[in-house]
């Protein structure tokens, strides 16, 4: 009770501003094209950290539960309707632009925002659970990451299946029509891979924007494709339909958000893995075939990897730093107890409430934006923006890592293979230094 | 099974070798990978190889522009004839691609009550299969087609085949010593690559390898076998674990090829496509590598342990989940057989199977 008390003492209603003031701001970085949520947080942190003396650090940490959560609900709305920012999205993005196209985009979007929704749920009831076992789990995973890391790559590769339709009479020309697009997928993933290796030994953007170094390559990797597919490729898109009732179950909605924990857990907890490749492989480990399913578990999935990463930082005594944010408030959280998770919890189900219910009206909003300006001059001012955004914060070095990545982002979309295999360029570098072979690859690439 | 359950199953089976465990720990091996990898061999190799060698006695390459559904269903039918006369005949049936995103689709069933070829032109659809409003044939007698046959059918998929997009279906004919004609969903699956034999063989060419090739390798006197066979036993087991996995299902495998000629038939415990047995093997797998990986960590007297109480841990984590996955794979079974009754329809001829909904090759 005491417990109880302590934590509703007005002292910390400032918390709560904080947060209600992070969920807007996530709104706003919602909107921003083809940038990741931790490229954004990190420039605005430079800001705000000038300002550090007057914000407590419990103050600044509401204010990023708040962006994360936000973030995490509400990007599903611009993603759907302008393009996605990163891999997690671009998993989820192809199915969406298949409801979008069929005027149901906005049925999709509270699909998985009641998939994020239950996400946050299931965290909130895990959290004690967490205390419990991922200290033991930490002991017995942490000698053998590297190998998980390399698991997941080996499951990426292999489980691309061909496509094609086979209808030569030559054997052969039939298997080379089906091993393009494997071939293709392989390629991409190897060139990503290498790209991450030069960009994370000889980074050329300016030491002060260090922290993003890696911008140009998410920006090249997975935003320019998109926008330039989306001005070549699309027109019009179709009248949205705004349901005002939705078929869901309970059954669809536990499916879902369990399928979802799942794979969002493993990307939080095992570095380097994103939602999407964390989203696949739950979806292949329970079996999901049902579009709702996959929308609604989607939304689950990413919640639970951005929300979740950020909260295994703040279990006491765990020192498991996982995703960016995580990273980018470290020097100013030096204490972690529980009663700092406990008010984690907390904001983390307020902030979610408040998502939630800007959901709709956002959603509506960007249904009206979509409706009244052409959608491939939408991609034309994101790209217009992106490129000057870009130079500003990483100089021609980044440019030219910009460019690279684009060549390299491009061939997934122009043959038809996975887009995950773009995340090559952290999987491959990162999988490799942990095993310790780090070294030995850049010294045979001339980096060393 | 879909493919990640045979890829962790893998995993789950090189996890019990203690020194792989070690190597993976200490040296920093990617061992425990292999196990994976050959857990998902067998399907990489049918879907990624054999199906493009695989020659047909009759191919249908239906004209978009001249649809007639008797022209499909004769070809068919002539392929279960040469069964009829010479005891094997096998088909391939194309799609019909209009545009980068346009098919013509059509559906095509082996009616057992009549012992007929029934082919039927569907609408144009795209890519996710969806129909395009007012694409259906208008002529009904060109639409629709039923041919007869001189046998009787014997088949494990009573429904129909939907043939939309990119590369359709095989079917082979065999005739069987009853005078039925066996119906084999592709002829080119589960047959060499799920077999015992070429996991032993390539588990033999990989032991050849390794004995001339893995030195003996750190504090060899802990373990009873030998580094070097540590890898063709982690393929071998890797692979079989796919097999035995499969041959829970309905289509079984050719567990003896060349000895055997023909796929066995599954146990029909489960369906490859469900839900929750595919998750019971994942979550079985992932048990087992959490649990091997903590009591084969390296130096235990020195590090403690991740899972304190086996007990605990295997009653929580795995017979509590085990029982709840129990409960609503009952309850699901109860509730179809229910709707079936219901319904009062011994057989779904018209809908898909749930193989055919299918997008992981995988599983079927």
């Amino acid at each position: 009770m005491a417990f109880l008390e302590h934590l509703l003492h007005p002292e910390y209603l400032d918390l709560l501003y904080f947060c209600t003031i992070g969920v807007l701001f996530s709104c706003l970085i919602s909107f921003l094209p083809a940038l990741h949520i931790y490229n954004v947080i990190g420039i605005f942190l430079l800001v705000i950290l000038k300002f550090e003396a007057t914000m407590a650090p419990m103050q600044l940490v509401s204010l990023c539960i708040g962006m994360i959560v936000g973030y995490s609900i509400l990007n599903t709305v611009p993603a759907t309707y302008f393009g996605p920012g990163d891999e997690s999205l671009s998993y989820y993005i192809l199915p969406s632009a298949d409801w979008l196209a069929k005027g149901r985009g906005y049925e999709s979007i509270i699909l998985t925002g009641v998939g994020a929704l239950g996400g946050i749920i299931a965290l909130a009831v895990m959290a004690p659970l967490f205390l419990l076992f991922l200290p033991g789990l930490k002991t017995i995973t942490s000698p053998h990451m590297f190998w998980i890391i390399g698991a997941v790559i080996s499951y990426a590769v292999l489980s691309e299946w061909p496509k094609g339709i086979s209808q030569s009479d030559s054997c052969w020309a039939n298997f080379l029509e089906g091993w393009k697009f494997l071939g293709v997928g392989l390629i991409t993933f190897l060139l990503s891979g290498l790209l991450g290796f030069i960009v994370m030994a000889k980074t050329m953007v300016p030491v002060d924007f260090a922290f993003q170094s890696i911008t140009p390559v998410f920006v090249g990797l997975f935003a320019i494709p998109w926008l330039i597919t989306n001005i070549i490729n699309i027109g019009a898109i179709p009248k949205q339909h705004e349901s005002p009732s939705m078929e869901l179950d309970w059954d669809l909605v536990v499916r879902g958000t369990f399928g979802g924990f799942l794979g969002g857990f493993f990307a939080a907890y095992v570095p380097i893995v994103t939602a999407g490749v964390g989203g696949l492989m739950a979806g292949h480990a329970t079996a999901q075939r049902d579009g709702r399913l996959f929308v609604m578990s989607y939304g689950t999935c990413k919640t639970v990897y951005y929300v979740g990463s950020f909260l295994l930082f703040f279990i006491p005594g765990l020192s498991l730093t996982r995703g960016g944010l995580a990273w980018i408030v470290t020097p100013v959280v030096s204490v972690l107890t529980m009663k700092e998770y406990a008010m984690f919890v907390a904001l983390m189900l307020f902030s979610a409430g408040i998502s939630f219910l800007l959901l709709m009206p956002f959603t509506k909003l960007c249904i009206k934006m979509v409706e009244k300006i052409p959608y491939h001059w939408v991609s034309v001012i994101a790209l217009i923006l992106v490129i000057p955004g870009v130079y500003s914060f990483t100089g021609w070095g980044g440019m030219a890592i910009m460019a690279v990545a684009t060549g390299i982002g491009l061939l997934p979309v122009m043959f038809q293979a996975r887009r995950m295999n773009l995340m090559g360029v952290l999987l491959l570098p990162v999988c490799l230094n942990m095993a310790g072979y780090g070294n030995d690859v850049l010294r045979f690439l001339g980096l060393i | 099974m879909k493919g990640f359950t045979h890829f962790i199953s893998g995993i789950a089976v090189a996890s019990f070798f203690p020194q792989a465990v070690h190597m993976a720990s200490q040296e920093q091996s990617f061992i425990l990978c292999l196990g994976g990898i050959f857990g998902i061999m067998p399907d990489t190799l049918d879907f990624k190889f054999a199906r493009y060698f695989h020659k047909s006695d009759f191919e249908i390459r239906p004209d978009p522009d001249n649809l007639d559904a008797r022209v499909i269903a004769e070809g068919v039918a002539n392929a279960i004839r040469k069964a009829i006369a010479e005891g094997r005949g096998t088909v391939q049936l194309h799609t019909m691609q209009l545009a980068s995103n346009r098919w013509r689709s059509y559906t095509l069933g082996f009616d057992s009550t009549t012992s007929e070829v029934v082919v039927e032109i569907g609408p144009e659809v795209d890519t996710g299969q969806i129909p395009f409003e007012g694409t259906e044939l208008k002529d009904p007698v060109r639409a629709n087609a039923r041919v007869k046959v001189d046998c009787e059918f014997f088949q494990q998929f009573d429904k129909k085949s939907q043939i939309a997009i990119m590369t359709g279906p095989c079917f082979e004919f065999v005739k069987r010593p009853t005078g039925k004609v066996e119906i084999v969903f592709l002829p080119w699956h589960r047959t060499w690559s799920h077999s015992f034999t070429l996991g032993l063989l390539i588990a033999l060419l990989v032991g050849i390898f390794t004995y001339f090739t893995v030195p003996a390798g750190p504090h060899p006197e802990l373990y009873t076998i030998p580094r070097w066979l540590l890898y063709p036993l982690i393929i071998l087991f890797g692979s079989m674990v796919h097999i035995i996995e499969d041959s829970t299902g309905f289509m079984g495998n050719n567990l003896f090829y060349p000895f055997t000629k023909d796929r066995t038939n599954g146990m029909g415990l489960m369906s490859a496509a469900e839900a929750i047995p595919n998750f019971l093997f994942v979550w079985s797998s992932v048990i087992a590598i959490l649990y091997n990986l903590d009591r084969f960590r390296w130096a235990p007297q020195d590090t403690p342990p991740g899972i304190e109480n086996p007990w605990n841990f295997f009653f929580w984590f795995y017979f509590v989940p085990l029982a709840i996955m129990a409960y609503y794979f009952f309850k699901g079974k109860r509730e179809k057989a229910e709707k079936k009754e219901s319904k009062n329809r011994p057989v779904d001829f018209d809908g898909q199977t749930s193989v055919e909904r299918e997008t992981d090759a995988s599983i079927i």
